[in-house]
């Protein structure tokens, strides 16, 4: 468990290096929010919705603030894997999925919350249908907490398997982006889920990646009702288990290939 | 006219040694195509919940984002070097290198990378301009063939200099890069949609500071047959023009900064 | 006149320093590269250039090829300013990187150059005679349909090589083309290195670490050192001048013996070896080694100069004084 907790860390610390870079990053990012609100606005004035469009704002902020989360980038890892080094963790005392597991973790955890913080405190200074609402209550808020804590752990499991693609082919940047690409239409970043036609989405909320942003974003918004929060976490948790035992698996079945073939 | 050549020549040698490495370059255009087809989803769906935006129809919605697409991606497609490499060829030496030859650092740089992947992303826009045609029932005349031409040809030419802006940062080695693909990339999604979408500033900039909206937007508006700002049908032929002139303007900054980067060899 | 002509050339360079624990804005700090070189060299020479780290031999180099504009003095190659009219210089010149290429990497490297001849504008003919000549001359006549990362070090430099003379340069510049290189390979270059220098009248100026390039190649050599040129002549002056110290090691039969030496001289032992260090001026190499073989019976003797790095710490010692 220590070993874990230390790898944690020192990812981390590492994120924390690149203060520079995450400046210019949230500023790039505000500004994008900024446009698809506008965009959104403008549809807005032309037909209203049933769902107001605060709430659209809010979901774009959020979605803006922690686009990191979703973003795969442990490209030390993925260098270690092409050129054969990751041997030398096949070494360690450990589970290598937990520890790249925790390593991941860590990395989108740090990555999005130095990110968000200060995204998301420039958004609550945005006037009203522009900027991010308060949680639409207490428990809302709480329940958002849990989902997004569970959305972390989803998407790290689901990044431990586009890993597992890239052991198996070496060379598999087409599958990354891949994967990638079908994560960021699927979880809400180019186009809010709530935004898709009503009958879509009963289909796709229920798939793991709507699990990640979406599933604690409408807790936040209230458009899932803290009533139905229990059901909602319970979804998750159930895609977590799949999606990390894929991964185990996929991992496993690797680890013993590698050891055969000596690296 | 030697320069042409030579450019064509090193696409023909680029596009071959992208083709070495078949099924990662098959994946590799798969998932752009994924890309701008989600892109391009997105404005299906909204165009589905949403019927128009302002007095654009659907048809003309599609007609602008295939207006972008197509120009964007041609742009990532033959200009590879300037929109994609060029911090690389600072930081790597590489730009010592071109100064090494008897020609322009610009075209070198154009000559040094093509990306053959954005086929796709283009194929959308492609698919996107015919449908929006189609739906918006547009009259297709000569001259209105030649007008989206100049548009698509004067948007590349733009989206050049916009990319040369982060070239000129890489030399003076400025970190913030982001901060450029703020007015690139977030040009391009913004104007994927027409610029009266937009409040006040973000008009400004993306017609005054980045002129999309006058390259693209104006004489996209006059082949739809509803012009933007009101302004006369002949003005759609001389606004693209100021996708030139920002080039140009970017081109002297850029010598500045190739003067510095030969005296301090940063 | 001569082909190249530098006078007082100055280069500072303006490094940002890290920035200090609560400090607001980084440091600035000015390196002088260069502090008034001067140096004539005349067509079809071959020069070495060499000197440690951070000397300035590349910014020379940069200068020299166009790449950088000095901050002071004079410098025409062929009766052109390189940095002024660039375009036109670099036409006339060829370089090799030893750590780089300018070749692709996926494609065969006969496709390389027909790009070159492209961006040179050889005319097709002179471009077939010449591609001809060279393939012989540095046998790569069945590696042109191979693409570059294919090949191996050795064989990657001549291709290299051959890229940059297509052109028929006048003037060729070499940054450590034997770097890595196995033994067959490097003298395979020097060789066609000579051929190229006698045959085509090119001029060459070659930087490097390696001793054994200057002394194989170059009847000229200059020194750089801290921005400023330190020796210019032929090697053997070089030696003569700075080799203040030799090593001689000597392994005795029997393990007890130890040479009765003045106390100025230093003995160290590694292992079964004795190792003296001596300056020649001071004490006649002769003597030395009558007083070696009277202390024991000597099994192995070797008399070793210094090399090139001692030299220079040696011409940094002399500047000192």
């Amino acid at each position: 468990m220590r070993a874990y907790l230390s790898a944690f860390r020192m990812r981390r610390r590492l994120e924390f290096q690149y203060r520079g870079a995450v400046l210019g990053g949230v500023v790039c990012q505000v500004f994008f929010g900024l446009i698809l609100i506008a965009i959104y606005r403008a549809l807005y004035a032309g037909k209203p919705q049933a769902m107001p469009l605060s709430q659209i704002t809010s979901y774009v902020w959020l979605q803006q603030a922690f686009f990191r989360m979703l973003l795969a980038s442990d490209p030390e890892l993925m260098d270690k894997i092409r050129t054969g080094s990751i041997a030398y963790d096949l070494c360690r005392p450990l589970n290598l999925y937990g520890f790249y597991y925790v390593r991941i973790m860590a990395q989108k955890m740090t990555g999005s919350l130095l990110r968000a913080v200060p995204m998301l405190l420039f958004a609550f200074l945005l006037p009203e249908g522009w900027g991010l609402m308060l949680p639409a209550s207490a428990a809302g808020l709480i329940w958002s907490l849990a989902g997004l804590l569970l959305g972390l752990l989803c998407v790290s499991a689901l990044e431990n398997i586009t890993m597992g693609f890239t052991m198996r082919t070496l060379d598999s940047r087409g599958m990354q982006a891949l994967l990638n690409l079908l994560m960021m239409i699927l979880a809400g970043n180019i186009l809010p889920l709530t935004l898709f036609p009503d009958s879509w989405q009963r289909v796709i909320t229920l798939l793991p990646y709507a699990q990640l942003l979406d599933a604690p974003i409408r807790l936040y918004t209230g458009q899932t009702a803290a009533s139905e929060a229990p059901r909602i976490i319970l979804i998750q948790a159930a895609w977590i288990l799949v999606l990390a035992g894929i991964g185990l698996l996929f991992w496993r079945v690797n680890q013993k290939r590698l050891e055969i073939q000596g690296g | 006219m030697n320069t042409i050549r030579l450019y064509l020549h090193s696409m023909r040698m680029l596009i071959r040694s992208q083709l070495q490495y078949p099924f990662s370059f098959f994946l590799q255009t798969l998932a752009q195509l994924v890309m701008e087809g989600g892109e391009m989803l997105a404005v299906v769906l909204l165009v589905d919940r949403f019927d128009h935006l302002n007095q654009w129809g659907a048809g003309d919605l599609y007609f602008f984002f295939g207006l972008m697409s197509v120009t964007f991606y041609l742009t990532e497609c033959f200009g590879r070097g300037i929109t994609g490499n060029f911090p690389y060829l600072v930081r790597t030496g590489q730009l010592d290198t071109f100064l090494l030859r008897p020609r322009g650092v610009l075209t070198q740089a154009m000559c040094s990378a093509a990306d053959p992947r954005r086929i796709t992303c283009i194929a959308v826009g492609i698919v996107a301009l015919v449908i929006g045609s189609r739906l918006s029932a547009i009259q297709w005349t000569f001259a209105k063939t030649l007008l989206m031409a100049e548009a698509i040809l004067c948007g590349c030419i733009l989206i050049l200099g916009l990319f040369m802006i982060e070239a000129i940062f890489s030399i003076y080695s400025v970190k913030s890069i982001e901060l450029v693909n703020a007015l690139t990339y977030g040009g391009r999604s913004a104007c994927e949609y027409p610029i009266d979408t937009f409040p006040r500033p973000l008009r400004v900039l993306f017609t005054v500071l980045a002129p999309f909206a006058l390259t693209l937007h104006v004489p996209g508006a006059v082949i739809l047959g509803k012009p933007l700002f009101g302004w006369p049908a002949w003005a759609a032929w001389v606004s693209p023009l100021s996708g030139i002139i920002f080039f140009f303007l970017i081109r002297l900054c850029f010598r500045k900064a190739m003067r510095h980067y030969r005296s301090t060899g940063s | 006149m001569s082909y190249i002509s530098v006078r007082n050339l100055e280069k500072r360079f303006v490094i940002r320093e890290k920035r200090q624990e609560g400090a607001l804005l980084r440091g600035k700090k000015t390196v002088r590269a260069l502090q008034g070189v001067s140096f004539d060299v005349e067509r079809g020479e071959l020069l070495g250039y060499i000197g440690p780290n951070g000397a300035g031999k590349s910014t020379t180099v940069k200068i020299l090829s166009g790449i950088l504009t000095p901050d002071g003095g004079d410098v025409t190659v062929g009766g052109r300013v390189p940095w002024k009219e660039r375009r036109e210089h670099v036409r006339h010149i060829g370089v090799v990187f030893g750590q780089r290429t300018q070749l692709w990497w996926d494609v065969p490297i006969r496709d390389s150059y027909d790009l070159l001849k492209d961006i040179y504008r050889i005319p097709a003919g002179d471009y077939r005679t010449r591609l001809a000549e060279l393939t012989e001359a540095l046998q790569l006549g069945d590696l042109l349909r191979t693409p570059l990362r294919q090949l191996s070090l050795g064989q990657r430099m001549r291709a290299e090589l051959c890229g940059s003379l297509l052109h028929r340069p006048e003037l060729l510049f070499l940054d450590e083309p034997t770097i890595g290189l196995d033994a067959v390979s490097k003298l395979a270059l020097r060789e066609f290195l000579q051929w190229e220098n006698r045959q085509q009248g090119t001029t060459i100026l070659l930087t490097t670490h390696d001793m054994e390039d200057i002394v194989a190649l170059c009847p000229r050599v200059m020194v750089l050192g801290h921005g400023r040129k330190l020796f210019d002549g032929a090697l053997p002056d070089l030696l003569g001048r700075y080799d203040t110290l030799r090593t001689v090691t000597v392994n005795y039969e029997e393990p007890e013996a130890v040479p009765e030496l003045p106390a100025s001289i230093p003995l160290a032992r590694d292992g079964k070896n004795l190792m003296i260090s001596y300056s020649p001026q001071e004490y006649a190499t002769a003597e030395l080694i009558a007083r070696l073989q009277a202390a024991g019976t000597v099994r192995e003797l070797t008399v070793q100069p210094q090399n090139i790095d001692r030299l220079v710490a040696a011409m940094y010692r002399e500047m000192d004084l």
